[in-house]
């Protein structure tokens, strides 16, 4: 790329805790689900905002996964202040899920079987006037952007799978295309409810979700004092829901993410990916080395996994062992999407 | 900016107008819309506060798409249209399957069709306060075209899986500006050089109880029952809120090499495209149009178009209050050099065929790009008398004939996210 990028700041919420770090301690256990004994995940409290950023019916009106996401943001509002930049200069890009929380609200449906005659009437005279904005992630994206003052370039993103790095790549090309000069990546995943065990029984049976969110501050800089800072370096994305195609698909994805700094799988340091996912491991079985994931930490995190794992990455940079080179990411999705990225570690010599 | 110049070799509209786009055109040309007497289903006796749509009419499925696999796999009625609308838009391009193997696909869908019904599914036999472990051994009983069975990112896939497409394939969510970001993303990504071929757009309907329960509570939408089916009104002083329309549009982009390679004739061409938010408040615009401008001009600067190059803007135009002052405010602001806003035709599309929520600027993409190949501009229907803050020149009542080279096409999202698309007729060189 033209114009370098690097992860200046990044926040985390998941079930291994607040902090990067958290993501290397000891495994959280599992939790039997709340609606359903027989499943286990990873679920969170729903956390408390601050409320010198966000106004205090945010607290109430937004969803958990909401809620979650401006966590993570508020922790970010000193760095992003720090950069003192016009607020049309930032970015805003969002990975979240939409609600699925009941459209009438719990009132409403309880209501509506307490008088199962007149549904039209309770529908109207139990839901709140601004219960549509609970089910709107633009909603989110609005607080966001109303909190942090980012009137620049916005991307918003949503799915369950690859809706992650759809959001970092839009997030990243403002940059490169100097449309702005920071910008903030923010994700969620989706709140535990049936619908993540419903859409997809067969694959869902195998699944460990988890509830957690993940924010990113990207600039032209890296965070002061340093001393190994986290470019983005290469990316990729291509999609196969044919099992035939799937290799092929990811090969090229991969290919793809390396060959703009001209690379081959044998010179990156580290892979971050699902080890569960065989058809994911058999494309770097030929170059056997490190991979880590944080997934055993946290459950699938879906559109908040990747943001996590840069996070780790860029918590890494930060340890007294940290070493130049690079990692790469690569996620693949249930659905079929594959993904790519590749980010540098480096000295702020190399680049200085 | 890169000199990779970026065409639409294909366009496909489901609206309340027919499931051609070619109708959709001929109907706005004639100043007709297609907002009807409407009610959700469940509701028999005309109680539900709003009262008009712009549903689709299924009655005007033409017989070479009543095979289509859309009407019969389990999605979403928004997915459905959609499906549809993206096979007309690739068959009315022409391009081959192994032509569309590394296409990227970037939809819009708006929010979760949630059923009423799902959700009494929540219920405690004994009385208790629903939830969801009340649902889980009833799950055999959840509908399988509702959000509990249908992910957000499901038309997306469809398509791509459809199609054979192996290029990224994205779903976008940014309220009403989500095809128009779709379509902007997707001319970002051929231009810079990530595919050569996208298929981009979005569908939504909120015609159901549960959204239209929520857009009425919120206000948003018209329950006004003064002028019947001509209630859409955009900058008309007596404007009392959107009208929801139903469907989806789809547009096919190719760099212009590889349309040309393969001998296809562009529409127009998609020359940038702009963002912006408006960081102000979740439930209205910025007053003065602030972040609505600054879309504007992000994408006249990513064209590389001067305000006084642009004859046309083909409007967000809600029929909203607010949204209306402050979109005209915007275009004042953006085009205030020697007033070139006197200058300016404005034309908004939402009179005719309805608010289409996420999917709304696919269609009025397309009524832009056709614009520009036949300088003609739609008229804005039903405004009769401006509102005094709106002093544009609208295009009120018939279609205008007046050459349009340069184009841009609003679309403003609810929470304050704006895009804007700027759109020139194709020539074969640049100027």
């Amino acid at each position: 790329m033209s114009i370098a990028v690097y992860i200046h700041s990044a926040a985390v919420l998941n079930a291994a805790g607040s902090e990067c770090a958290d993501l290397l301690g000891t495994p959280p256990s599992s939790q039997p689900l709340a609606f359903d004994a027989t499943r286990r995940a990873y679920p969170l409290p729903t956390p408390r905002l601050a409320s010198d950023l966000f106004d205090r019916k945010i607290q109430r009106s937004v969803e958990p996964q909401g809620l979650r996401l401006l966590h993570c943001v508020a922790r970010l509002a000193p760095a992003l202040a720090a950069l003192n930049l016009p607020p049309a200069r930032i970015a805003l890009t969002a990975a979240i899920p939409e609600v699925d929380a009941p459209s009438p609200c719990w009132d409403a449906v309880q209501a509506i079987g307490e008088q199962p005659q007149k549904p039209l009437a309770q529908l109207l005279a139990n839901t709140p006037p601004l219960h549509a904005l609970t089910l709107l992630n633009s909603s989110v994206m609005a607080y966001v952007a109303e909190a942090l003052q980012c009137h620049g370039p916005m991307g918003g993103f949503c799915s369950q799978d690859n809706a992650g790095l759809d959001a970092l790549i839009e997030a990243c090309q403002q940059i490169v295309e100097q449309r702005a000069d920071a910008a903030l990546v923010v994700s969620s995943s989706p709140n535990l409810t049936p619908a993540l065990y419903l859409r997809d029984p067969h694959q869902a049976s195998e699944a460990m979700y988890g509830e957690g969110a993940a924010a990113l501050l990207l600039g032209l800089v890296p965070a002061p004092d340093t001393p190994i800072t986290l470019r983005i370096a290469g990316f990729a994305r291509g999609y196969s829901a044919d099992p035939q195609r799937g290799a092929a698909v990811g090969r090229g994805v991969i290919d793809r993410a390396l060959s703009v700094e001209k690379l081959r799988l044998g010179d990156v340091g580290q892979i971050v990916a699902n080890p569960e996912d065989a058809q994911l491991m058999s494309l770097i079985a030929d170059h056997p080395r490190d991979v880590r994931s944080a997934r055993a930490m946290t459950g699938d995190l879906g559109a908040s996994a990747l943001l996590t794992e840069i996070a780790l990455a860029l918590h890494h940079t930060h340890t007294a062992s940290a070493t130049p080179g690079y990692t790469l990411l690569v996620s693949h999705s249930r659905a079929g999407h594959w993904g790519a990225l590749l980010l540098a570690s480096e000295t702020m010599e190399e680049h200085t | 900016m890169s000199a990779t110049r970026i065409v639409i070799t294909g366009m496909g509209a489901v609206t309340g107008f027919g499931f051609e786009w070619q109708t959709l055109w001929e109907k706005m040309l004639g100043a007709e819309h297609c907002v009807r007497l409407w009610q959700p289903d469940g509701v028999e006796d005309g109680t539900f506060p709003v009262r008009y749509a712009a549903a689709v009419d299924m009655s005007l499925l033409p017989e070479a798409l009543q095979d289509h696999p859309a009407w019969t796999f389990a999605l979403e009625k928004r997915s459905r249209f959609g499906w549809v609308a993206a096979t007309q838009a690739v068959n009315d391009s022409g391009l081959a399957p192994e032509q569309l193997r590394d296409a990227a696909v970037l939809c819009a869908s708006g929010a979760p069709q949630h059923m009423l019904a799902d959700m009494l599914l929540t219920q405690a036999p004994d009385g208790r306060a629903p939830g969801w472990q009340h649902l889980m051994p009833r799950a055999g009983e959840v509908n399988a075209d509702g959000s509990l069975r249908q992910g957000n990112d499901r038309l997306a896939r469809v398509i791509a899986d459809g199609l054979g497409c192996e290029g990224p394939v994205i779903n976008i969510s940014s309220a009403c500006a989500g095809a128009s970001q779709a379509i902007g993303n997707a001319f970002q990504m051929i231009r810079r050089g990530e595919v050569s071929v996208a298929i981009a757009g979005g569908a939504d309907s909120v015609l159901n109880l549960d959204t239209m329960a929520a857009l009425y509570l919120l206000g948003a939408a018209s329950s006004e029952q003064r002028w019947g089916v001509d209630l859409c009104r955009p900058f008309d002083r007596d404007r009392s809120g959107l009208i929801a329309g139903e469907g989806g549009g789809f547009v096919v982009l190719e760099s212009l090499e590889h349309a040309l390679a393969r001998g296809a004739t562009p529409y127009a061409e998609v020359l940038g495209f702009g963002s912006s938010l408006d960081a102000y408040k979740v439930t209205a615009p910025q007053p003065e149009g602030r972040g609505a401008a600054l879309a504007m001009q992000a994408a006249l600067d990513d064209a590389g178009l001067r305000a006084q190059q642009i004859d046309l803007i083909n409007a967000h135009g809600t029929s909203t209050p607010l949204n209306d002052v402050a979109e005209t405010l915007a275009i004042k602001s953006v085009f205030a050099e020697h007033k070139h806003y006197r200058s300016l035709a404005v034309s908004a599309n939402k009179s005719q065929f309805g608010h289409l929520i996420a999917a709304a600027g696919a269609p009025e993409c397309m009524v832009t790009a056709l614009a520009c190949l036949n300088d003609l501009v739609t008229p804005t229907v039903n405004l009769h008398e401006l509102d005094e803050q709106c002093d544009l020149d609208y295009c009120a009542g018939q279609a205008v004939s007046r050459r349009v080279d340069f184009a841009l096409s609003n679309s403003f999202g609810f929470g304050g996210l704006n895009t804007s698309l700027a759109l020139g007729k194709y020539r074969e060189h640049t100027q």
